[in-house]
């Protein structure tokens, strides 16, 4: 997946069959995961703390429905248009952002199923397909937050990407 | 009744100041990102200058911070305001709390 240029209002990527396929398929799949619990205070130390995380968990539970109708968006036929062997795929910004905390839930989510590992360069001992699924999605993610993340040249200026 | 006027003696004015400091007035929070292995670098670096709209520079070093300090303290707002950026914060899965500003 490369970004190839910088239009009016959007990004323009191009993917080849095989990034195409991949990056239809995580969208088709989120969430991955089951809702977790979060956290909003490492102290507890605010006696509104516990209403505070309700409300958090309720606005994370609502905020995932969300990106999974956003998802089924960008999986529509003409977002990913084929050009004979190549596919392109043109997002505005806020696409690009709804992409971006799609594929990090699905990094993230996987990322605990395995067990939180602390180092993510080393392949951990998977002890099931499950396991070995969820490590190449993690990594998948991650590498197609990279692409969408890399600049065109220079700097890109804050609100303006 | 006197055929003079005595001087008046105006009591002096007293003026309301605010002697409490911000911390008093309203509780404060610090909004606080921790580290963790999966986050790429990149990535917390663009979520910071989305968020609060800091440029490259400032972003990453807050990035920086929670990549070798463990935890970075972005911003220091009222409750409402420190709420709502651990909301968004948390919507990316970066893991951000907020806690009572001493």
């Amino acid at each position: 997946m490369k970004l190839i240029r910088q239009i009016r209002g959007g990004r323009e990527y191009r993917l080849n069959q095989n990034e195409a396929d991949c990056l239809r398929s995580l969208l088709q799949q989120f969430p991955i995961t089951a809702d977790v619990s979060a956290t909003i205070s490492k102290t507890g130390a605010d006696p509104e703390t516990v209403e505070r995380e309700k409300l958090l968990n309720e606005s994370l539970a609502g905020h995932r429905k969300e990106l999974k109708k956003q998802a089924m968006k960008l999986l529509a036929a003409e977002k990913f248009k084929k050009v004979e062997n190549v596919y392109w795929l043109t997002l505005n910004p806020e696409e690009h952002e709804i992409l971006l905390q799609i594929l990090n839930d699905i990094r993230v989510g996987s990322w605990r199923v395995l067990g939180e590992p602390e180092d993510l360069d080393r392949k951990p001992p998977l002890e099931s397909e499950k396991e070995l699924a969820f490590y190449k999605m993690m990594n998948l993610a991650g590498h197609f937050e990279a692409a969408l993340l890399h600049p065109v040249s220079g700097d890109i200026q804050p609100g303006h990407d | 009744m006197p055929s003079v006027l005595e001087p008046l003696t105006i009591p002096k004015r007293t003026v309301k100041t605010e002697t409490g400091s911000k911390d008093q007035l309203a509780p404060t929070y610090y909004v606080i990102c921790w580290n963790d292995p999966v986050n790429l670098m990149v990535f917390v670096t663009h979520v910071f200058m989305k968020l609060f709209g800091w440029d490259r520079q400032k972003a990453q070093k807050h990035m920086m911070e929670v990549h070798e300090k463990e935890k970075s303290v972005l911003v220091r707002e009222d409750a409402e305001k420190a709420e709502f950026y651990v909301h968004q914060l948390q919507n990316y899965k970066l893991q951000a709390t907020m806690e009572p500003a001493e």
